[in-house]
């Protein structure tokens, strides 16, 4: 086997290759491998920060969506009082509205048929007056009227049974 | 049939002789210089590009290699104690990766087939661990000898047993990446001289093997890789914590 067989290369192969691990080595430790390995923490830092404030923001985040659902719940309950509140408030207008209409309306129901009495009593007075009036000056022409003895005694009679009659009804009542 | 042992063979490019010592510039180390290189290549123009918030395809690629051994080394070692040991990790895994797979293009060489080289960065390891151990706890690293709830009778056959699990480590360490490296190689070198050899009605289905067996090696490559690296990492670990 080669490998065994040539002693004579065994030192040059052990010097040169410690040799130029050592340079190897010398050359990636000192200018290759800190940048990189400088880098790779970096990078593992930021993601480690990265994820450190996304879990922070996601809390914050969890907290508001909280919060708001809280003061969406307080203002849902508060509306729905309000609401509440203006339909109370609404009908409660109404039934006033309402009563106050009827009231009126009675008023103008009682002021319309207190005017209709008084107009139709007004209009019987007139009637009457009126009545009276034609009743006199018919009478009188009627009385102008040269009456025959017989037809005066009969009408006389017949005023004074008319009396009577009514003062019997008068007393039966 | 050449032997499928022969590209494992080191030749000499550039002899370089100094002191007595034989540092010649050979095919394995030119091999595995140019998986440095690409390496090296691709990091540096990440970063002359500039490390963008929002990373490119390479940027990307870097970053999942380096966050892959990151958590490697903080699963292993721990966040506090491992951030440390991070580049020393990344480039030895960096190192093994690019070795293995450079190894895979025909022509070139794995330079971690050289049980020498294993052996000199499993050793190399096993000598930081304790360095680690005896710099952190000083003489009572010695207690890592001494599994935790053993008897006291039973300490003089312990420590002898511990010792040795501690010396294999190494061992261990250096044959693995060796064999895998190795025989994955030497699968291949076989298959495609069967194909090479065999006549044309035979030999495709050796060389259908070979193309099975290469990405086969690619994952081998990255598992030996991810092995040697996390093996260290459990060391470390050992040695940073005492049981």
């Amino acid at each position: 086997m080669p490998q065994f067989e040539q002693v004579s290369v065994f030192g040059s192969l052990i010097f040169w290759s410690v040799l130029s691990f050592g340079l190897l080595f010398f050359i990636l430790k000192k200018f290759a491998f800190p940048p990189i390995l400088e880098a790779l923490e970096m990078r593992e830092k930021k993601i480690r920060t990265d994820i450190e404030d996304s879990e922070k923001l996601r809390n914050e985040a969890q907290e508001i969506k909280r919060e708001l659902e809280e003061t969406l719940k307080a203002a849902h309950g508060k509306a729905e009082t309000i609401v509440q509140l203006a339909h109370d408030e609404s009908k409660k207008a109404q039934e006033k509205s309402l009563q106050e209409t009827e009231a009126k309306v009675r008023q103008i129901q009682k002021d319309a048929e207190q005017e209709v009495l008084n107009s139709r009593n007004k209009l019987l007075q007139e009637v009457r007056s009126y009545a009276a009036a034609l009743t006199i000056a018919s009478t009188e022409k009627f009385l102008k009227k040269a009456l025959g003895d017989e037809d005066k005694k009969k009408l006389v009679e017949e005023s004074i049974e008319q009396v009577v009659q009514e003062l019997e009804k008068r007393q039966r009542n | 049939m050449e032997s499928p042992l022969h590209h494992f063979e080191v030749h000499t490019i550039i002899p370089i002789h100094i002191a007595g010592l034989d540092l010649s510039i050979n095919n394995a180390v030119v091999a595995m210089w140019v998986g440095l290189a690409i390496v090296a290549g691709s990091f540096m123009l990440a970063v002359s590009r500039g490390i963008s918030p929002i990373p490119g395809k390479l940027q990307s690629i870097l970053e999942i290699s380096l966050e892959f051994i990151r958590s490697m080394v903080y699963e292993f070692i721990g966040e506090d104690e491992g951030k440390k040991y991070v580049p020393f990790i990344a480039s030895l895994f960096l190192f093994i990766l690019a070795c293995n797979l450079i190894g895979l293009i025909p022509g070139s060489y794995t330079i971690t087939s050289q049980l020498a080289v294993t052996g000199a960065f499993a050793v190399g390891i096993f000598i930081l661990t304790l360095v680690i151990g005896f710099g952190k706890h000083g003489m009572h690293f010695l207690g890592i000898l001494v599994p935790p709830g053993v008897p006291k009778i039973m300490i003089p056959l312990m420590v002898p047993i511990e010792i040795i699990s501690m010396l294999a480590r190494p061992i261990s360490l250096a044959v693995r990446l060796f064999a895998n490296m190795t025989a994955g190689h030497t699968v291949l070198a076989v298959l495609f001289g069967l194909a090479m050899t065999g006549p044309l009605w035979l030999g495709w289905l050796p060389f259908g093997f070979t193309i099975v067996i290469n990405g086969l090696e690619i994952a081998i490559a990255f598992i030996q890789a991810y092995i040697f690296t996390t093996l260290t990492c459990v060391y470390i670990g050992d040695v940073i914590k005492l049981h």
